[in-house]
C-alpha cells in the first residue's frame, strides 16, 4: 500500500510532466494544424541545453532551467522559418502529408544529430535541489518536487498566456481561422512561429526538468513522445485544458500500472506500452479522438 | 417504353433525419423525398443545413437518427460508395476533384468501378461525356488547371460516369462565370429531359428559377417551405427566413 | 497506363549481370541490402505516394516478418522458404487488420496510430527476450548453406523483380487508380463509387505482406535479427529513401533506396553523420523537390518520346 502510494506521488508528478509536454504539442496543433512528430527532440534538446548551460556556462539549475527554455524556444522558431513556411502558402498542396513527413524526417536528423554532438551515453545533470522529503509513508525526492511544482507554474502560465494575454488572443484567433484572423490584423506567419516556438518551449521545459530523475540520451524523446500523442488524443487535439486533465489522468495510471502489474521485471517496459495501448484502442473507438475541437481540415 | 402512365415513384426519402455537431443542430427532423423526373431546387439562408442533408442522403454523412431510403430500400448506415453505385451522383460545394490526376483519368475513376467493363469501352464513354460538356480538349490536362467553372463541369462528368438516375449538385455554379454558367444550366436541363432527376442546392436564385419545378427551402435545419416556385416565392416563413439572416 | 520500355528493362538487367560479375563481395551486399531495402521503399511508396496511406509501422512488418519465419525455422524445422512465406502470410494478414481498423483514420492520427504500433511491437520484441533474445539478436538460420554472395544476389534480385512487377501490376490497375484517387481527395472517390474499404485493406495489405518478405529475406541473410529493425530511424530511413528517389515511382523509389544505401556505406566512416544526413536530405528534398529527386528522370527514361497522359 505505501508503495502504491509513493507510485501515486511519482505518478503525479510525471502526469503533470506529461500535461506540459502534451499542452506544447496540443498547441502546435491547434494553431499549425499539423502533427510535430519531432516534438521529443525539442523535450530531448531542451535537457540537453539545461545540461551544457550548467557544464559549460557555469550556470546554476534554476537559471540553466530558464535558460534551456528561452533556447528551446529559439530553436524551434527556427525549425519553423526554414522548415514550415509552406504551411501557409496557397501554393502548398496536401498540407497534412508535408507536416507528418518533414517533421518525422526532422525527429530522425535531430536524434542523430544529438547522437553525434552529445554522445551515445547517458548524462546526469546536477540535480535542482539535492535530497528527499518524507512525510510518513510517502517519499518524494526533491528533484521530483521540482518538477512536479516547476511543471504547474509553467501549465498555469501557458494557461495566463493563452487567456490573458494578446500574444494568447492572437494564437487562439489563428487556430479557429487563419484567414479571419488576418482580417483582423494578426499576422499568421508570425501566430505560426510563435505557436511553435512556444510548443517547443514547453517540449523544452519538460526536458529540462526531467534530466536530473531520468538523465538524457538522444533518444529520450522517442517515448515521451508517443506519450504525448496518447494524450494530446485522448484530451482532444488542439485542447490545452484536454491535455492536462488526460496527461495528468495518464501519469498517475500508468505508475499506478507499473505498481500492481505482476511481473516486476517486465513492468517498466509494459508501462510504457499500455499508454500506447490505450491509444490504439481510442483511436479505433473513435478516429477522430475524444473531446475537444474538432479536426479541422487542412486544406 | 409503353404508353402506360409511369408510377410516382420516389427516388430518395429522408425520413425525420436529425445531425448533430457539437452544440448545432445542423438537420432537425427533416422530411424530404425526391420523385423521378424531378427537378428540385433546394435553397435556404446559410447554414441552414442544405450540405449536411445533401451528405446524409448520399452517405458521406450518417444520421443521428431518422432513416434514408433509395428506392424503396433502407440505406440509412449504407456507405457513400455503395449508394453511388446503386445510381446516386453528386458534386461537392466546393470541388473535389483528383487535382493531381489528369482530365480523362478524373473521369475513369469512376467508370472503373463497373468491373466488367473493358477501359477501352470506359475511355470511349468518359470521352463522350467531355464532349458533352465541352471539355474534351482539356483531356491531358491536370484537373487543378482547369477553372472554376469547368472544374463544375468536370465534377459533373465524374458523376455522370455512374450513370445515375439521381444527381445531387452542390452549388454547381457557385464561382462559376456566367456564360459558363448558362452552359452549365443547358447540360442540367438536356440531362434532365433525356430523363435523368436532379435535386440542386443553390443560392443563385436566377439559375434555380430557371430550372426548377419544385422548391425546397430550408431554414435552421428544417424544411420550412415545399412546392412550387410561386408558391414559395409568396410564403411568409421564407421571406422571414431570409429576412432575418 | 504506362508501357514499360522494354530496352530499358533489359539494359538494367545486363547491368546488374555484368555488376554481379566485376565487383567484390563486399559490394555484392551492398547490393543485396540495397534490394532489400529497395522492396522496402517500393512497398511504403506504393500505401503512402499512391493510396496516400502515409504509415509509420511499415518496419514493424519487415520486423514481424523475419521474426515469424525465424522463429518458426527454429521452433517447427520447417524450410526456410516456406518460414519465409510463412511470415508474409503472417504480415498480409495483419496488415489487413491494421488498415481495416484505420479505415477511419486520417492522416495525422494514421501516422500517429501506426508509430505507435510500430512501438509496441518493439517493446514486446525487446521485452520478451526468452523468446527472441530481445537487443542481443535472435540468431537465424541463413538461406543458403553457402557463405558466398552471389547466390543471395540473385536470389534479392530475383524477390526484387518479383515485388516490382506485381506492385506496378497493382500500380497500374484499376485499383492503382482507386488508390491515387483516395489520396487525392476520400470523399470524392467513394462518391464516384470506390469501394475505400477494399481498397485502403488491399493497399495495406500488398505493402505489409512485402514487408514482411523483405524482413524474413533479410534475416535468413544476416543471419541474426534485432528489434531495431522495426525502430523510428529504421522507419526514417526507409521514408527518407522512398522520397529522395520519389514516392508515387515505384521505380524512382527503388533508385531512391540503391542510392541512400551506397551513399551510407561510402560515407561509413561517418557514422552517425550519415542518419544526419539522411534526414537533412529528407528535409531538403521535401522543402524544395516533392516529388523526389528521381522521379522527374525516371519519367523522362519511361517517355522519351511518348506524350504525357495518354491512355490506351
Amino acid at each position: 500500500m505505501d508503495y502504491a502510494l509513493v507510485q501515486a506521488a511519482n505518478g503525479l508528478v510525471l502526469g503533470i510532466i506529461f500535461a506540459v509536454i502534451a499542452v506544447g504539442l496540443t498547441l502546435v496543433f491547434a494553431v499549425l494544424k499539423i502533427v510535430n512528430f519531432a516534438h521529443g527532440e525539442l523535450y530531448m534538446m531542451g535537457g540537453y541545453f539545461a545540461y551544457y548551460a550548467i557544464e559549460l556556462l557555469g550556470l546554476s539549475p534554476f537559471p540553466a532551467l530558464a535558460a534551456a527554455i528561452a533556447a528551446s524556444f529559439l530553436l524551434a522558431a527556427l525549425l519553423e522559418r526554414t522548415l514550415l513556411t509552406p504551411l501557409y502558402s496557397e501554393t502548398t498542396e496536401r498540407k497534412a502529408e508535408y507536416g507528418i513527413l518533414i517533421t518525422f524526417g526532422l525527429s530522425v536528423a535531430l536524434r542523430n544529430l544529438a547522437l553525434i554532438v552529445f554522445g551515445p551515453f547517458p548524462l546526469r545533470p546536477p540535480s535542482f535541489v539535492a535530497g528527499v522529503q518524507q512525510w510518513g509513508p510517502l517519499i518524494l525526492t526533491n528533484d521530483r518536487l521540482v518538477a512536479g511544482g516547476v511543471g504547474l507554474l509553467v501549465l498555469m502560465a501557458v494557461v495566463y498566456i493563452m487567456s490573458r494575454t494578446a500574444a494568447g488572443h492572437a494564437l487562439d484567433a489563428v487556430s479557429q481561422s487563419r484567414e479571419s484572423a488576418a482580417i483582423v490584423g494578426i499576422d499568421p506567419r508570425l501566430a505560426y512561429t510563435l505557436g511553435f516556438g512556444l510548443g517547443g518551449a514547453l517540449a523544452g521545459a519538460a526536458g529540462a526538468l526531467m534530466g536530473p530523475i531520468f538523465s538524457l540520451s538522444p533518444s529520450m524523446g522517442i517515448l515521451p513522445d508517443t506519450q504525448a500523442f496518447v494524450i494530446v488524443i485522448l484530451g482532444g487535439m488542439g485542447s490545452v485544458p484536454g491535455s492536462i486533465v488526460a496527461g495528468i489522468l495518464i501519469g498517475l495510471l500508468e505508475s499506478l500500472f507499473t505498481a500492481f502489474f505482476p511481473d516486476p521485471t517486465r513492468a517498466l517496459s509494459y508501462s510504457n506500452a499500455f499508454g500506447v495501448l490505450i491509444l490504439m484502442v481510442i483511436l479505433i473507438l473513435r478516429p477522430t479522438g475524444l473531446l475537444g475541437r474538432r479536426h479541422m481540415q487542412m486544406e | 417504353m409503353t404508353d402506360s402512365p409511369v408510377p410516382d415513384e420516389t427516388l430518395i426519402r429522408a425520413d425525420a433525419v436529425h445531425k448533430r455537431f457539437g452544440g448545432i443542430t445542423a438537420v432537425d427532423g427533416v422530411v424530404f423525398a425526391a420523385r423521378r423526373g424531378e427537378l428540385v431546387g433546394l435553397i435556404g439562408p446559410n447554414g441552414s443545413g442544405k450540405t449536411t442533408l445533401v451528405n446524409l442522403l448520399t452517405g458521406h454523412l450518417a444520421p443521428d437518427s431518422g432513416e434514408i431510403f433509395l428506392g424503396g430500400r433502407q440505406v440509412t448506415h449504407l456507405p457513400a460508395y455503395r449508394r453511388a453505385r446503386y445510381g446516386v451522383g453528386r458534386t461537392f460545394q466546393m470541388s473535389q476533384l483528383f487535382r493531381r490526376m489528369t482530365v480523362l483519368e478524373n473521369m475513369l475513376v469512376p467508370g472503373l468501378t463497373f468491373p466488367h467493363l473493358s477501359r477501352e469501352v470506359i475511355a470511349a464513354r468518359a470521352r463522350a461525356h467531355l464532349r458533352f460538356l465541352g471539355l474534351n480538349h482539356l483531356e491531358t490536362l491536370p484537373a487543378r488547371s482547369l477553372s472554376g467553372g469547368q472544374q463544375k463541369l468536370l465534377e459533373l462528368g465524374r458523376a455522370l460516369m455512374l450513370d445515375p438516375t439521381l444527381l445531387l449538385l452542390d452549388e454547381p455554379f457557385a464561382g462559376v462565370h456566367p456564360t459558363l454558367r448558362d452552359g452549365i444550366i443547358e447540360r442540367i436541363l438536356q440531362l434532365h429531359a433525356s430523363g435523368r432527376t436532379f435535386l440542386i442546392v443553390d443560392h443563385d436564385i436566377e439559375a434555380i428559377q430557371q430550372l426548377a419545378t419544385r422548391l425546397v427551402v430550408m431554414a435552421r435545419g428544417r424544411v420550412i417551405a415545399d412546392g412550387s416556385p410561386a408558391d414559395v416565392r409568396g410564403n411568409r416563413a421564407v421571406l422571414a427566413a431570409y429576412a432575418g439572416t | 497506363m504506362r508501357r514499360v520500355r522494354v530496352p530499358v528493362v533489359l539494359a538494367l538487367a545486363a547491368a546488374a549481370v555484368i555488376y554481379a560479375q566485376v565487383v567484390s563481395s563486399y559490394w555484392l551486399h551492398i547490393a543485396i541490402v540495397s534490394m532489400i531495402y529497395g522492396i522496402l521503399a517500393a512497398s511504403w511508396a506504393l500505401l503512402a505516394g499512391y493510396a496516400g496511406q502515409f504509415s509509420f509501422g511499415h518496419m514493424a512488418f519487415a520486423s514481424l516478418g523475419g521474426y515469424t519465419s525465424a522463429l518458426l525455422v527454429q521452433w517447427t524445422h520447417l524450410p526456410i522458404p516456406l518460414g519465409m512465406a510463412s511470415g508474409t502470410v503472417v504480415c498480409a494478414v495483419l496488415g489487413s487488420l491494421i488498415g481495416w481498423v484505420c479505415l477511419r483514420m486520417r492522416g495525422p492520427y494514421l501516422a500517429i496510430f501506426t508509430l505507435a504500433f510500430a512501438e509496441i511491437v518493439r517493446i514486446i520484441l525487446l521485452t520478451e527476450y526468452a523468446v527472441t533474445n530481445g537487443p542481443a539478436g535472435l540468431r537465424v538460420p541463413h538461406l543458403l548453406g553457402t557463405p558466398a554472395k552471389l547466390p543471395y544476389y540473385y536470389i534479392a534480385l530475383g524477390l526484387l523483380a518479383v515485388c516490382l512487377v506485381t506492385m506496378s501490376a497493382l500500380a497500374h490497375s484499376r485499383w492503382g487508380f482507386f488508390f491515387r484517387a483516395i489520396r487525392e481527395d476520400e470523399e470524392a472517390a467513394a462518391a464516384s463509387g470506390v469501394h475505400v474499404v477494399r481498397a485502403k485493406m488491399y493497399a495495406f495489405a500488398a505493402a505489409s505482406s512485402f514487408a514482411g518478405l523483405a524482413g524474413a529475406f533479410y534475416a535468413h541473410y544476416i543471419g541474426i535479427l534485432t528489434p531495431e529493425l522495426g525502430s523510428p530511424d529504421q522507419m526514417g530511413l526507409v521514408v527518407a529513401m522512398a522520397i529522395l528517389g520519389g514516392i508515387e515511382s515505384l521505380p524512382a523509389a527503388v533508385g531512391g533506396a540503391a542510392g541512400v544505401e551506397t551513399l551510407q556505406e561510402a560515407l561509413r566512416s561517418a557514422g552517425a553523420w550519415r542518419f544526419v544526413l539522411f534526414g537533412v536530405l529528407l528535409l531538403v528534398t521535401m522543402r524544395f523537390f516533392r516529388n523526389g529527386l528521381l522521379q522527374p528522370a525516371w519519367q523522362r527514361l519511361m517517355h522519351a518520346g511518348a506524350s504525357e497522359g495518354k491512355v490506351t
